[in-house]
């Protein structure tokens, strides 16, 4: 909101996509000046450069000879300028790809912080594409586009400037086409933006079906569709063919006005100039207005006149891609984890009794949909609380208030008698609380690498003989002794070469070595049958005992061994009769 | 039955040829034109100045050079304009042709290939390839095709000039055209290699980092490998810093040939006169004409400087090339299985049968089965018995071994069509496609009216959820069916299945994360108005529909 408030109070109208594009060269703002000096050099190399060009090749048309100086000067310009734009292409190239590693960098922290949360953005495999591929679809607007809208204002006024002492009526001619190549600029460049940014959706959503029909492609064989589909694709592309070129004709039109524009004045130039040699103009009969050496300079600077114009019409798709990138870029941005709670919550400071996880009212509302109904109720140490409920009823989103990830929670939430909000804003309490805790939730997490590394990730490693206890309580010694490389064995991410119910056992294990106190279970036994579900479960009895475990299931795996069932509705939270379990 | 059908940039003109002229045509007379602009008009401008300081300024005749200036500018104004209306027009065809071609082949596969490529990324990988080959023609091939022909049509000029010229020329063409793209190109070619590798690796490292990302987090430790994936990402920074190095020192190289061009040719064209103290240009030799040739030489250097990044743009073309290529498996399977269309499975029997994956010859125990006209089945057994990879063998969609008779009739079972129209096969992951539901629905049956949809739906307990949608049945499901929960994608396609009406129903675990009343539901429309011919049903769930089964303990 208050980037659109911004935007206002500049008086144009800037989408927040600009805005963003902007801030982020602002982050690279040295490099811009010095591309922009760089650029006020180049200049002045082109001018010297015409200058010289031009005494050189006046003196070759008149006297068959010309004076090495000049020739010299002229080239050593010419160099200078590539030297020069070599220069601003480094500068700028390497401006961009600041901007977008260190992008990259912030993303992936957000993302982090994020935790569960970047679900609601995108699949972590999505998010991928948006880290990388996206962010690299920035680079034409800051190496190219970006330094460009510069060069397109100095080059044109510096050759004016240089025009004007020498030819009043090329300096006219300059001046009429310019404003007329920008307004057909606007006017046309902004039905071509527009056409061009429909033609972007078209071809996105045209990839998309091809993805669609190319994943599913083994259902469409198996229905017998492959032909139907593939005629889908045939028809939607020529379709798209067609649409786009009457959309492209006049796209293009707009490059070729600029086109037109600048090889007319070009030719008009020159034959003014030529005309004007000759003595021959209707209105200057018998003299020349332009001496050949100054003739020639006009007519070496025409063309770069127009140059950078043409440029930026080019790069303008450039632009375009990097907007819409960046709406991408700021969905992962705009995703918010609220950690703000005012401290009046200080007051009361009720931890029930001595529960170690207090929940008063506790609701969670997001953008309008309720993710969890208002509940209360607390979890005493050593408790373990069986959680049921419908899918979608916020039985993982507690769960995710519990680890920290969020705190735009309404109601009160308390933990070994502390607010959860208050844990969340000192980083030493919250890693301290997260670090008494352990997460086994439905699809055990896994790196790729070996079991010992899984089952060591991210504590410090214990002796051989706790790892062989842990095995132990978790049943897992079972099926790794048989394993020719035991714990070395290699686990890919998806974990495959272990089933469902030997991942579970191996989330048990790890859960057991990180020493944590309290577990925090989301649906262990989904995707198991019956016989190893059952079977989990009795390890996770025998393995739990004497830790705080809150555990979600759904009623087709109950835990009998819960100290306590909840059961989670629309309407709150109810305690189940401990009949109901035994 | 092998069919080479290799895809190389070559084959990406010739594919089209015709519809690729057009566009080299005009943007041949464009860069023509455009090279001619500078220099008649640099010749125009001398010769009139020197016809003025001559006194013969009133017998030059202006009009025909002066008309020649015109029409060069809109020939090349034209010219740019028909490029690039027409490369787009043949790009887009490309894009189509090359789209189906992909298509095709994946089509060709089988089964077990099918899902290999489906997983992960690759196939988003495909999709990017695609779009980066299809440019390939005008950006690479185009500007460097234009280069070569305007360096030969200002050869001819030279020739005409003074004939040495053509030595530095063909020294500078060389360099021009081939060294310098070469060189850049090279020396990038092995940096987008790395940097396609690096790219790769960094974000397999990324889901596999992201997918614990909260254990991680919890234990603290996240930073060290989010420091690991920022360490790649730092190479790759390098690598990237690399060819765009190249890019810009080839640009600047090319700029140096020009320089020595140019020096080279004053070098011959000219003499030092020591009388005068000047240079002056060598007998017979128009310095009108000279004044035009050095300013067609800048104009070509301008048609000349974008090879290098060309070049570096080949390097990924050729790289996305190969994994398109890759696509390409040897695909073996002959077609012609069972005969006559038109039957229908009564009796299926196996015999020491079992079915496995390709990858780990993983799968269950050989079995002997036979199953007649109004059987019903049900297959259960602890997990990693096989039941999922058995069904998906009784599909067609895994390899098996062992014998297998269709009515009597010993068949292969993988990859045959004639049979698979027999038989709907629900996976474990179905596919939902990013269409209307009444689209998803209809792939089962391409006709069926809105009442038959309704019906569908009611049976897999759906109904109700899609006549609260916005858009009811032409409600679009987003990208592979992702605002749906695992168990409505599943009863959706179950839904699907139900209306194609075949006579055999594989169903692998159809109750997976369902409440007990749709199950009921489900089980209930199966054993009455939805009831198959054949129906095998993997699943851990009790139901009714299991329990007035026969059932198969694996």
């Amino acid at each position: 909101m208050q980037k659109k408030k911004a935007a206002k109070q500049t008086g144009r109208a800037k989408t927040p996509e600009a805005i963003f594009l902007n801030q982020l060269a602002e982050s690279q703002s040295a490099r811009y000046r010095a591309a922009k000096g760089i650029g006020s050099l180049f200049v002045v190399a082109l001018v010297v450069q015409a200058w010289a060009f031009a005494h050189v090749f006046a003196e070759l048309a008149l006297h068959q000879s010309f004076s090495m100086l000049f020739l010299f000067l002229g080239l050593s310009a010419l160099w200078l300028r590539a030297f020069l734009s070599f220069l601003r292409e480094r500068v700028c190239t390497s401006a961009s790809r600041h901007i977008r590693y260190d992008l990259r960098k912030k993303l992936l922290s957000h993302l982090t912080k994020l935790g569960p949360a970047r679900s609601r953005i995108d699949e972590d495999a999505a998010l991928s594409t948006r880290v990388y591929e996206q962010v690299d679809a920035l680079d034409d607007f800051f190496s190219r586009y970006k330094p460009q809208v510069f060069m397109v204002v100095l080059i044109p006024c510096a050759i004016l400037l240089s025009v004007a002492p020498i030819s009043w009526i090329a300096l006219g001619v300059f001046i009429t086409t310019a404003p007329l190549v920008i307004v057909f600029m606007i006017f046309v460049g902004h039905k071509a933006a527009q056409a061009n940014r429909r033609q972007f959706n078209v071809l996105a959503m045209l990839s998309n079906q091809f993805m669609d029909l190319s994943v599913g492609l083994a259902e469409l064989k198996r229905l017998g569709k492959t032909q139907q589909a593939k005629s889908r694709l045939s028809d939607s592309s020529g379709e798209y063919q067609r649409t786009t070129m009457n959309v492209l004709y006049l796209a293009f039109l707009s490059t070729a006005t600029l086109e037109l524009f600048a090889s007319l004045s070009i030719a008009m130039i020159a034959l003014y100039l030529g005309l004007g040699l000759l003595e021959s103009l209707p209105w200057q009969v018998g003299e020349s207005p332009v001496p050949l050496a100054q003739a020639m300079f006009l007519l070496l600077l025409a063309p770069e006149f127009y140059l950078p114009l043409r440029q930026l019409g080019n790069d303008y798709h450039a632009k375009q891609k990097a907007e819409a990138a960046t709406t991408d870029l700021m969905a992962i941005i705009n995703t918010e984890i609220a950690i703000v709670r005012s401290s009046n919550l200080k007051e009361e400071n009720t931890s029930r009794d001595n529960a170690l996880i207090c929940f008063e009212n506790l609701s969670w509302q997001e953008s309008g949909r309720q993710r969890l109904a208002a509940i209360t109720g607390s979890i005493y140490e050593g408790e373990r609380v069986w959680l049921s409920g419908e899918s979608g009823i916020g039985k993982s989103s507690l769960l995710y208030l519990l680890l920290g990830f969020d705190a735009a929670y309404q109601g009160q939430l308390s933990v070994k008698g502390r607010h959860l909000s208050e844990l969340l804003t000192c980083p030493q309490t919250l890693s301290k609380w997260r670090r008494s805790l352990a997460w086994l939730p439905q699809t055990p997490e896994w790196v790729n690498g070996s079991i010992r590394r899984n089952l060591l990730l991210g504590i410090t490693p214990p002796t051989e003989l706790a790892i062989e206890d842990a095995l132990l309580k978790s049943q897992c010694d079972e099926f790794i002794k048989p394993l020719p490389d035991g714990l070395d064995t290699a686990l890919t991410e998806i974990g495959t070469g272990l089933s469902g119910g030997q991942m579970q056992r191996l989330s048990i294990a790890r859960a057991l070595l990180s020493g944590a106190e309290v577990w925090l279970l989301d649906e262990p036994c989904s995707g198991l049958d019956q016989e190893t579900a059952q079977s989990v479960l009795a390890t996770l009895e025998q393995a739990s005992k004497g830790k705080t475990v809150l555990v979600v299931s759904h009623d087709t795996h109950p835990i009998y061994w819960a100290d306590k069932h909840w059961s989670l509705t629309q309407g709150g939270l109810y305690e189940e009769d401990k009949q109901a379990i035994a | 039955m092998k069919k080479t059908n290799k895809l190389s940039l070559k084959s990406l003109i010739f594919s089209n040829l015709w519809g690729f002229m057009v566009p080299v045509f005009l943007g041949l007379v464009a860069s023509l034109a455009g090279v001619a602009l500078l220099g008649v008009s640099g010749w125009f401008i001398s010769a009139a100045g020197l016809a003025t300081a001559l006194g013969a300024h009133l017998s030059f005749n202006y009009l025909t050079p002066g008309a020649i200036v015109r029409g060069l500018a809109i020939f090349r104004t034209a010219g740019r304009y028909g490029e690039q209306v027409s490369a787009h027009n043949h790009l887009l065809g490309l894009l189509r042709t090359l789209r189906l071609w992909v298509w095709d082949r994946r089509v060709e596969q089988d089964a077990t290939n099918l899902q290999q490529q489906s997983k992960g990324d690759l196939l988003q990988r495909l999709v990017n390839d695609l779009d980066m080959i299809i440019r390939w023609p005008l950006v690479v091939f185009l500007p460097w095709l234009y280069a070569l022909l305007s360096y030969v049509a200002m050869a001819v000029f030279a020739y005409f000039l003074q004939a040495d010229l053509l030595y530095p020329i063909a020294v500078c063409g060389f360099f021009h055209l081939l060294i310098i793209p070469y060189l850049a190109g090279h020396y990038a070619r092995q940096a987008v290699h790395i940097g396609q590798v690096l790219g790769v690796y960094r974000r397999s490292r990324f889901v596999s980092v992201f997918s614990a990302l909260i254990t991680l987090t919890i234990r603290g430790h996240w930073q060290e490998y989010a420091q690991r994936l920022g360490y790649l990402d730092e190479k790759q920074k390098i690598k990237e810093a690399a060819i765009q190095n190249a890019v810009s020192a080839g640009r600047l190289g090319a700029y140096c040939v020009t320089i020595m061009l140019l020096v080279v040719s004053f070098y011959v064209l000219a003499f030092f006169d020591s009388e005068s103290q000047r240079w002056s240009l060598v007998e017979g030799v128009k310095g009108t004409w000279v004044v035009g040739f050095v300013l067609a030489v800048l104009a070509l250097n301008e048609l000349v400087l974008p090879l290098a990044q060309a070049f570096v743009a080949q390097g990924q073309s050729q790289v996305g090339l190969h994994r398109l290529n890759q696509l390409q498996t040897s695909c073996t399977s002959s077609t012609a299985k069972t005969a006559h269309d038109d039957f229908k499975v009564h009796q299926l029997s196996f015999k020491q049968w079992h079915g496995f994956h390709a990858v780990n010859g993983m799968g269950n125990k050989p079995l002997d089965l036979d199953i007649y006209l109004g059987d019903r089945l049900w297959i259960c057994g602890s997990s990693g018995s096989g039941k999922s990879t058995l069904l998906a063998a009784m599909a067609g969609d895994c390899l098996s071994k062992g014998e297998v008779f269709v009515n009597g009739d010993k068949c292969d079972l993988f990859g045959n069509e004639t049979y698979q129209k027999q038989v709907s096969y629900l996976p474990q992951s179905p596919y939902v496609f990013q269409q209307s539901v009444a689209a998803n629905l209809r792939l089962g049956k391409e006709d069926a009216t809105e009442d038959e949809l309704w019906e569908v739906l009611e049976a897999v307990a759906l109904a109700e959820w899609a006549r609260a949608l916005p858009n009811g049945l032409a409600t679009l499901l987003s990208f592979q069916g992702r605002d749906l929960s695992g168990g409505q994608r599943k009863r959706l396609v179950l839904a699907r299945l139900l209306l194609r009406n075949v006579p055999v129903l594989l169903l692998d675990e159809p109750f997976d994360g369902l409440d007990t009343a749709s199950i009921r539901c489900i089980s209930h429309a199966l054993q009455h108005d939805f009831r198959p011919n054949i129906l095998v049903l993997v699943s851990h769930v009790s139901s009714s529909l299991g329990d007035s089964a026969k059932k198969i303990e694996l």
